[in-house]
């Protein structure tokens, strides 16, 4: 017979503590409806196709900084940055009084299939710079690029390098092929000629993709550890905000998703120097502006040997680096590194900055 | 009139969450259960490896497993006014078939890894005694076995190459299916992929040349000395701003949440 101390019993009692949890929990969502994500107060200033351009609403006294463009990712929707009124990197620039740009990619459909990543570089991203530059009646602004968005920012800057007057870059991929990067390893065997041939390439394809990266920890523990929240409803909003995020990844365009995998990973044309936008030569060495690196040492989708790498290979003579401790997702709405990234961020901008 | 119970066998979505970590609890109970056996032949329970489901349902809603090779004689040739059409079912069938032997191997694959990270949590299991352990803390533990496990095999080259052969395969099949379409399409007179992708391409075309167009106008001056009043093709701004709080509408719903 089982003792007080015998692990198994101890497991039976806790499987029916975690079924009366699961009840609570259940309880809980059931009565929670639907979860309301990116609340910060913005104003669509441009549309171009499925492009948006958000300006959000001034919350503190101007810092009198340039203004700053962020370029987020397209394989997955921007409100991360600001998820929720107390973990949103946005609002926090906005408290430190910086004028704040979102480029939304969109969703993009069938009809998007053949646009390459010149349209969206040299196209969408440079009409949208262009507007923020026109509208602020200055030559060059800041753009934030976070993670592929980063790549892309990296891109654009190297393209523009005067429109650039400083460059952030977040867990942003640059050296597509350190023996850390996992997602790499497995793109150099897909065809993605292939892939790409029969149209976009489905977000369910590329969260599947990002599930196989952890599968125990994604698919398995994320779900039990909600029982250890016990219904509580805060705690059970925050996950189900970030379960949303997580599963809501537009398809990716054929054609770009195709350039991008092929010249990025399987390539690595972008650090070798062999990247052409546009008809025009890509050459990170003309990236004069100063740039801030953030990179996450516990990243799984994009490693830090991914991102240190980008010192060596830009024109920058103003370059720092930062490392932080979190994930590349924990970057933007961890405990303490939701506060003191975007606090940082400004810092490294009134340091450089005015305009 | 009293209000539905949510825990209702009748409620779908409560029964099949309820009924999800139930599974996974005796699952454990199963596992750690074995950790306790001694036996040198101990093999980790019946609890599937988690990328297999994933991807199983992934390519099944692709319709891969609507295929029965039962329904086809291998290899036979392809004959009379259907010929076009019952060789892109062969084409299908072959490719339904390669995937379920690639499918096989990665199982299998899995199993390995499951059984290595089971191994490798009764050493640890040995080495520190499970009773100076908590559940939530074994249950931690094995996954941090898992997942090492798993980090390993999944660097491995044979584990990228199945995992490409397997994505490789299922977009052929797309392909495939693709052409299938693209001849029923024809047949109901209903506007194909084909058609659609080359409307899509002259609007793009037509945009393109609009901007150029656009461009061009604002850098040469217009006789009567202002720019161009009307600039076609260029970014529009709405005529009233977007709500703030209100993300731009999904176009479609994913079955899947």
């Amino acid at each position: 017979m089982s003792t007080a101390t015998d692990p198994l019993a101890e497991m039976l009692q806790s499987a029916a503590a975690m079924q009366e949890s699961g009840r609570a929990v259940l309880r809980t969502m059931l009565g929670m409806g639907d979860v309301e994500v990116g609340t910060s107060a913005k104003q669509c200033v441009l549309s171009d196709d499925k492009i948006r351009l958000f300006r959000y609403s001034a919350l503190a006294r101007s810092a009198n900084l340039k203004p700053v463009l962020i370029c987020y990712a397209m394989v997955n929707r921007p409100y991360l940055l600001d998820l929720q009124p107390d973990r949103s990197f946005i609002r926090e620039l906005l408290l430190s009084g910086l004028d704040v740009y979102l480029l939304d990619w969109g969703y993009p459909d069938g009809a998007d299939r053949f646009l390459g990543l010149d349209a969206y570089i040299d196209g969408y991203l440079r009409r949208c710079v262009e507007f923020v530059l026109k509208e602020h009646a200055i030559d060059s602004l800041t753009l934030l690029g976070v993670c592929q968005g980063g790549t892309m920012s990296l891109c654009y800057a190297a393209l523009y390098p005067t429109q650039i007057a400083q460059l952030i870059t977040m867990v942003t991929p640059v050296d597509f092929k350190t023996p850390e990067n996992l997602l790499s390893k497995w793109a150099q065997h897909i065809d993605v000629e292939l892939l790409t041939r029969s149209g976009n390439v489905s977000g369910d394809f590329l969260n599947l993709v990002y599930l196989s990266l952890m599968p125990f920890r994604l698919t398995q523990q994320k779900y039990v550890n909600l029982l250890q929240l016990q219904g509580d409803r805060v705690q059970l909003e925050n996950f189900m905000r970030m379960e949303k995020w997580i599963f809501d990844s537009p398809d990716q365009p054929a054609t770009a998703f195709r350039e991008f995998i092929q010249w990025f990973f399987k390539e690595n044309r972008l650090i070798r120097g062999e990247l052409t936008l546009a008809g025009r030569p890509v050459r990170l060495k003309n990236l004069a502006a100063p740039v801030l690196n953030i990179f996450a040492s516990k990243d799984h989708l994009v490693p830090p040997s991914a991102s240190i790498p980008l010192g060596a290979h830009i024109g920058a003579q103003d370059y720092q680096s930062m490392e932080v401790d979190a994930g590349h997702i924990g970057l933007y709405v961890g405990g303490k590194t939701r506060k003191s990234v975007p606090a940082a961020v400004t810092s490294w901008l009134q340091a450089r900055c005015k305009s | 009139m009293s209000a539905p119970d949510p825990f209702s066998s009748a409620n779908p979505f409560s029964a099949g969450f309820l009924k999800a970590w139930v599974d996974q609890a005796g699952a454990l109970q199963d596992m750690f259960a074995r950790f306790a056996d001694q036996s040198a032949a101990a093999m980790p329970p019946s609890m599937p490896p988690p990328l297999l489901a994933p991807w199983k349902d992934f390519v099944d809603r692709m319709g891969m497993g609507g295929f029965d090779p039962a329904q086809f004689l291998p290899g036979a040739p392809a004959l009379g006014l259907t010929r076009e059409y019952q060789e892109t079912a062969a084409r299908l069938l072959e490719l339904s078939k390669q995937f379920q032997q690639r499918y096989a191997e990665f199982a299998q694959q899995n199993a390995a890894i499951m059984q290595d990270a089971f191994q490798l949590m009764k050493k640890r299991l040995d080495a520190a005694p499970p009773a100076a352990k908590s559940p939530a803390e074994l249950y931690d533990a094995w996954i941090d076995c898992a997942e090492g496990v798993y980090y390993q095999a999944a660097h491995s080259d044979a584990f990228a190459r199945l995992l490409a052969e397997l994505c490789n395969i299922s977009s052929a099949f797309k392909v495939e299916r693709g052409k299938l379409s693209e001849q029923i399409a024809r047949h109901l007179d209903l506007p194909s992929r084909g058609e659609v992708d080359s409307l899509h391409r002259q609007v793009r075309a037509l945009k393109d040349s609009m901007r150029a167009a656009a461009a061009a106008s604002a850098r040469s001056p217009s006789p009567t000395g202002s720019a161009g009043s009307t600039k076609p093709g260029r970014p529009t701004r709405p005529a009233k701003p977007a709500k703030a709080s209100k993300p731009s509408r999904k176009p479609r719903k994913r079955g899947k949440k």
